[in-house]
């Protein structure tokens, strides 16, 4: 994996062509039927869906949960820590 | 039988013993002081420590990124999870956290040890619920968890609070079950 070191002035330029995503990490307090449960009802995914990403985040330590601009993205990051889950943003390439 | 159970208006009921009700109380009128403190203090929501987990950086890699992300969320996000904290509280029927003498407590009369029936509609379901974890948060910074779930804190205090921890979750698994049948 590469990282980027680029200009704080550049970021919203680079935002408007490159995909960010919306990462949950694992946590040792979060149960995982809480975290299934907050998948489901904030970002409206199947159970099965919701089981899917909340097993990944159990097992990789992370998982993207939404793509997308880098506002959104911050808006559901922001949402998840209303939650209390672990989550941050990145672009999607990183 | 399950604590909670689903009535048909859509909200919920659930039954506490006093003593759980007596234990959730103060938990919570805890976490509420510290959800306050950082309010006032900004440079305390700032900080590491349980104020870290509560609002974590948004940005793993981008210091800068993240500091701008908690200035614009921060406020917000303690006043929510205030907000939630105080819902908890008003449901189990204490007022104790807006009043100047949180050691005088309404449930001293001893007779007074029927189990308490709360109810709580959809908006409250979802303050209990995030209500929970800010507080299991909270006993994970004191019991010093580690990432691999290990309770590293060693004092006369720790069975207590581990089974509080403990409880809590399940307090917490027994909402979402209900709610998401």
């Amino acid at each position: 994996m590469t990282q980027t070191t680029e200009q704080t002035d550049l970021r919203e330029d680079v935002s408007l062509d490159r995909p960010w995503v919306t990462l949950v990490w694992d946590d040792p307090v979060n149960l995982m039927s809480y975290v299934a449960y907050v998948f489901r009802s904030y970002f409206g995914v199947s159970p099965k869906q919701a089981e899917r990403l909340m097993l990944q985040v159990h097992n990789n330590g992370r998982a993207v949960v939404a793509t997308g601009n880098r506002e959104s993205m911050e808006r559901h990051v922001e949402a998840m820590h209303g939650y209390g889950l672990m989550a941050t943003l990145a672009k999607a390439d990183e | 039988m399950s604590r909670f159970t689903t009535q048909p208006d859509g909200t919920l009921h659930g039954r506490f013993e006093p003593i759980e009700a007596d234990l959730l109380r103060l938990a919570t009128t805890q976490l509420l002081e510290m959800l306050d403190s950082g309010a006032d203090d900004p440079s305390l929501a700032a900080s590491d420590g349980i104020f870290g987990r509560l609002l974590p950086d948004a940005y793993r890699d981008d210091d800068d990124a993240a500091a701008e992300f908690r200035r614009f969320t921060a406020t917000d996000l303690l006043d929510r999870k205030a907000q939630n904290a105080q819902v908890v509280l008003n449901s189990l029927g204490s007022s104790e956290a807006d009043t100047d003498t949180p050691d005088s407590s309404p449930d001293d009369d001893s007779d007074d040890l029927q189990p308490l029936t709360i109810s709580l509609d959809p908006d409250a379901v979802q303050a209990w619920l995030r209500s929970l974890t800010d507080l299991r948060l909270t006993l994970a910074d004191r019991l010093q968890i580690t990432p691999d779930g290990v309770v590293h804190l060693l004092g006369d205090n720790t069975p207590f609070l581990r089974e509080l921890y403990e409880w809590l979750g399940m307090l917490q698994e027994e909402l979402v079950y209900t709610i998401d049948v």
